[in-house]
C-alpha cells in the first residue's frame, strides 16, 4: 500500500510539475484581451479603456492632477535630454505628472507592439514610421492629430504630414527625417596613412592597406545585416537609378540585384567589411556597445543621421567621426532616407488633449531647447526657428542630416522595415546577409530570396 | 471515503470542507492565470489569431504546418539536442559534487553555499549577460587561452559552440539539483556502508551498487523536473544569442516567442506550445512507465 502512495505521489508530483510549467508557457502565448481585433470598434476596445479611464479619473480626482504615460527609445543621451525636458514641464505645470517609460531600441517593437495588442499602450509614445502601418493599416488605431487642437500640425511640411497620414489620418507627429551617412574614423584612417575615401574605389582599397598596416582586426567599415542591406540598396539606387521598391514590387531584376550582392561579397573579400561571424563573435547588441568601434578597430559605419550621436558620444576620446562623402562611383548617389520617427497618442487615453498639450511643449514649445537634436534634426519649423537662434543648428548630426537629404531623389517604402523583413532575429533580411556571409550562398539565389521575401510584405 | 453524506449536519460540512478555504486564492490564481490561458491557448491553436487582425478560420493547419515547417523542425531537433545534452551533464555534475559535499571535510557548510548560490541566481538576465561578457570574442574565456597560445573560437557566433555555452550557463546552476541529491545521499543507512566495507568493497564499488540503486527515486525525481525545465529553456539563449548564430540555439520557446510577439501569429505559437507540451506528456509518461525497471522503492517488499 505504502508503496503504491509513494508511487502516485511521485507521479503526480511530476505530472503537476509538467503541467504547472507548461501552463506558465501557455500564459506567454495567449493574450488575456481577446478585444485586440484590427477593428478596435467601441465594444471591442470598451472594456479596458473605460476601466482605464476610470481608473485614471480616480487618480485625477484624488490628488487633482493628471497622470500621463510616455515612451520612447534611445541611447542615453536622448534619455537624459527627455528626462531633463519631462522634468522642465511638470515645473512649469503643477497639474501634471508625467510617468516615463523608456529603454534602447532592441526588444522594443516587441513590447510596444504587446501593449497596443493589449490596449495598454502609454498616453503619447514614440513609434518608428513603419508602425504605423503595422499596427494601424486602416487608420484608427491610433489618435488622429489633426483633431488635437492642442497641438500645432502646421508647423510641419505637408509632404511629411503626408508620409503620417493613412486613409486621412494622421497617426504621429513627424518629429524628424533621417537619413543614412556615411561616417569614418579619422584617427584609424590616418593611423593606416590613409585619407578618409570619398568613393567605393578608395573603400575597397583601405581593405587590405587596413590589414597590413594595422592588424587583421581593423577594418575600414563595420555593417551588421540591416546596414548590409541599406549598403545594398544605396548601391543598386545609385547604379541603376531605379528607387528600390515601385508599385510594390522590388525594383530590380535578378540579375541587376545579383550584381549588387556580388559588391557586397567584394567588401567582405577585400577585408573592408568584418562578416558576420566576427561581428556576432564581438558579443554586443549594437555598433555603440561594440568595443571594436569604440577603440576605432571598425573605422567606419553607415549610420542614420539621427541617431549618429550616440555613436559619437561611444567612441573613445582619441577617436574622431566624420562624415563622408557619398561614394559616387557608379552613377548619382541615392541614399536611404526616411521619417526617423513619429510620436503618437493613444486613442484610449483619457488625457488626449493634456498629451497634445505636451507634444506641442516637446516639439514646437519651450521643450525644444532641452531636446536639441536628440531626435534628429526636428522637422517643425518653430523648432528650427529656436534651435537656430540659439546656434544650436550646428555640428555633426545636423550637417550629416543636411547632406542625406540632398543624395535622396528617391521614396521609402513604408514596409522597408516591416518586422518580417527586419527583424533581427526572424527577419528576411538577416537571413539572407547570414546566408551571403556564413554560407557564401550564389548571389543569384541571395537575389531571388530577397525579392521574394520583399515583394510578400509589400503584397499584404 | 465516510457515511457523512448521510449524516452530515451544517457543522460536518463546515468541518470536511474548510480547507477549500485555505486553498481558494491559490485556486483563483491558478484559473486565472494559468487554467484561463491554458484553455484559451488550446482553442487559439486551432485558428489564424494574429495579434492585430483577430481571426479569420479554424482547422489543424497550424499543426499541419508544425510538422512540415522545416524551421520549426530544426526548433525541436535543437531543443531535443539542448536538453539530452543539459540534463544528464547537469544530473552527473550535481550527483558527483552532492557525493563530495556528503563527505566529512572541514568547512563543508561553507562549500555547500558556495555551490548553490548560482542556483539562487536562476534564469536571471544578469547571468545572462555576465556569460555573454564572458564567451565574447575577447572576454575572459579567449583571454585565458590566449595564454596558453589557444586561439579560442568565436563562442557566440559559432553554431556548435553557441549552444554549448547555453547548456553550461543550465549546467552550472546545478545547486538545487545537488541539495535534493544530498538530502538522498544522506538517507542512505550507514549500515549498507558498514557492511560493504567490511565485504571489502571499494568507494567506487560501493557508490555504484549502494549509493545510486538507493538514490534512484530521487534520481527519477531530479530526471523529470530537469527535463521539463530543459525543453522549456528561455532566458539563456534569447539573451545570450538571441536564437542566432544561424538559428542554432533557437529553441522552440524560442520560436513560440518570435512566432507570438514578432510575427504576431499567436495561432501558430500556441499550436506550437501544444505540441511541445504533449512531447513532454510522452517523455514523461515513458520516464513513468520506466520507473519500475530501474527504480528502487526501499518499502516495495516488506
Amino acid at each position: 500500500m505504502k508503496k503504491m502512495m509513494t508511487k502516485i505521489l511521485a507521479g503526480g508530483l511530476a505530472a503537476s510539475m509538467v503541467m504547472g510549467l507548461a501552463a506558465c508557457g501557455g500564459s506567454t502565448k495567449a493574450p488575456e484581451t481577446t478585444a485586440a481585433g484590427a477593428e478596435p470598434t467601441e465594444a471591442a476596445g470598451a472594456e479596458p479603456t473605460e476601466a482605464a479611464k476610470a481608473a485614471a479619473e480616480t487618480v485625477a480626482s484624488a490628488n487633482g492632477d493628471v497622470t500621463l504615460r510616455i515612451s520612447w527609445w534611445g541611447g542615453d543621451s536622448r534619455h537624459n535630454a527627455t528626462l531633463k525636458m519631462l522634468d522642465e514641464y511638470m515645473a512649469a505645470n503643477p497639474g501634471i505628472k508625467v510617468e516615463s517609460e523608456y529603454g534602447a531600441w532592441s526588444g522594443w517593437q516587441d513590447k510596444i507592439a504587446t501593449q497596443i495588442a493589449g490596449n495598454s499602450e502609454p498616453d503619447l509614445f514614440q513609434t518608428n514610421w513603419n508602425w504605423l502601418w503595422q499596427f494601424s493599416a486602416d487608420g484608427t488605431r491610433f489618435a488622429d492629430i489633426k483633431e488635437l487642437s492642442d497641438f500645432d500640425l502646421s508647423q510641419y511640411d505637408q509632404s511629411l504630414v503626408d508620409l503620417m497620414t493613412i486613409n486621412g489620418h494622421v497617426l504621429g507627429v513627424p518629429v524628424s527625417s533621417t537619413g543614412r551617412v556615411f561616417y569614418w574614423n579619422k584617427a584609424t584612417f590616418e593611423k593606416a596613412g590613409l585619407e578618409v575615401p570619398k568613393s567605393f574605389a578608395d573603400i575597397l582599397a583601405a581593405g587590405p592597406i587596413f590589414q597590413e598596416k594595422l592588424g587583421e582586426d581593423y577594418y575600414p567599415l563595420a555593417a551588421g545585416t540591416y546596414d548590409l542591406t541599406i549598403l545594398l540598396t544605396y548601391y543598386m539606387q545609385e547604379k541603376y537609378g531605379k528607387q528600390w521598391i515601385e508599385n510594390g514590387e522590388l525594383n530590380y531584376t535578378v540579375d541587376e540585384l545579383a550584381d549588387g550582392f556580388d559588391f557586397l561579397k567584394s567588401l567582405e573579400d577585400n577585408h573592408v567589411i568584418p562578416t558576420q561571424e566576427k561581428l556576432t563573435g564581438d558579443g554586443a547588441d549594437s555598433l555603440d556597445k561594440n568595443p571594436n568601434f569604440i577603440d576605432g578597430h571598425y573605422a567606419g559605419v553607415v549610420e542614420w543621421d539621427s541617431s549618429i550621436k550616440k555613436l559619437v558620444d561611444a567612441l573613445d576620446d582619441e577617436q574622431e567621426l566624420v562624415i563622408g562623402e557619398y561614394p559616387a562611383d557608379y552613377g548619382t548617389p541615392a541614399t536611404v532616407y526616411k521619417v526617423s520617427m513619429g510620436f503618437a497618442v493613444s486613442p484610449n487615453s483619457a488625457h488626449k488633449e493634456e498629451a497634445a498639450k505636451l507634444l506641442e511643449y516637446m516639439f514646437n514649445g519651450d521643450g525644444v531647447e532641452t531636446l536639441g537634436l536628440e531626435r534628429g534634426v526636428p522637422a517643425s519649423h518653430k523648432a528650427q526657428e529656436k534651435l537656430e537662434a540659439t546656434g544650436a543648428l550646428e555640428g555633426l548630426t545636423y550637417e550629416a542630416n543636411k547632406t542625406a537629404a540632398a543624395h535622396a531623389p528617391f521614396q521609402l517604402s513604408p514596409y522597408y522595415e516591416d518586422a518580417a523583413l527586419k527583424d533581427d532575429a526572424e527577419g528576411a533580411y538577416q537571413e539572407i546577409m547570414n546566408d551571403m556571409s556564413y554560407d557564401d550562398v550564389d548571389s543569384k539565389e541571395l537575389a531571388q530570396s530577397l525579392i521574394d521575401a520583399v515583394n510578400e510584405v509589400e503584397s499584404k | 471515503m465516510s457515511n457523512s453524506g448521510t449524516t452530515s449536519s451544517p457543522n460536518n460540512f463546515w468541518k470536511e470542507n474548510k480547507g477549500f478555504v485555505f486553498i481558494f486564492p491559490w485556486l483563483v490564481g491558478f484559473l486565472v492565470f494559468k487554467g484561463y490561458p491554458f484553455l484559451s491557448s488550446l482553442i487559439y491553436s486551432f485558428s489564424d489569431y494574429s495579434l492585430f487582425e483577430g481571426i479569420s478560420k479554424w482547422g489543424i493547419f497550424n499543426y499541419i504546418e508544425v510538422f512540415t515547417n522545416k524551421k520549426i523542425q530544426t526548433g525541436f531537433i535543437i531543443t531535443f539536442k539542448y536538453a539530452f545534452m543539459t540534463v544528464p551533464l547537469k544530473l552527473i555534475f550535481a550527483l558527483f559534487v552532492a557525493y563530495i559535499l556528503n563527505f566529512k571535510i572541514k568547512g563543508v557548510k561553507m562549500f555547500r553555499t558556495v555551490y548553490y548560490i548560482p542556483s539562487i541566481l536562476g534564469s536571471s538576465v544578469a547571468i545572462a549577460v555576465l556569460w555573454k561578457a564572458i564567451f565574447k570574442d575577447d572576454g575572459i574565456i579567449n583571454m585565458l587561452l590566449g595564454f596558453f597560445g589557444i586561439a579560442g573560437p568565436h563562442w557566440l557566433s559559432n553554431k556548435t559552440a553557441a549552444l554549448f555555452i547555453i547548456c553550461l550557463l543550465r549546467v552550472w546552476q546545478f545547486g538545487s539539483t545537488m541539495v535534493i541529491f544530498l538530502a538522498a545521499l544522506k538517507g542512505v543507512s550507514p549500515d549498507l556502508y558498514e557492511a560493504a566495507s567490511l565485504d571489502g568493497a571499494g568507494k567506487w564499488r560501493q557508490f555504484f551498487t549502494i549509493t545510486v540503486p538507493m538514490i534512484t527515486p530521487v534520481i527519477f525525481y531530479n530526471l523529470v523536473t530537469q527535463l521539463v525545465q530543459a525543453f522549456q529553456e528561455f532566458n539563456g539563449p534569447y539573451i545570450i544569442t538571441a536564437g542566432g548564430p544561424r538559428g542554432a540555439t533557437t529553441l522552440v520557446s524560442l520560436l513560440i516567442y518570435n512566432n507570438a510577439f514578432k510575427k504576431y501569429a499567436m495561432g501558430l505559437a500556441s499550436s506550437q506550445a501544444w505540441v511541445l507540451f504533449i512531447i513532454l506528456m510522452i517523455f514523461t509518461a515513458i520516464l513513468q512507465y520506466s520507473q519500475k525497471h530501474w527504480v528502487y522503492y526501499s518499502d516495495e517488499e516488506a
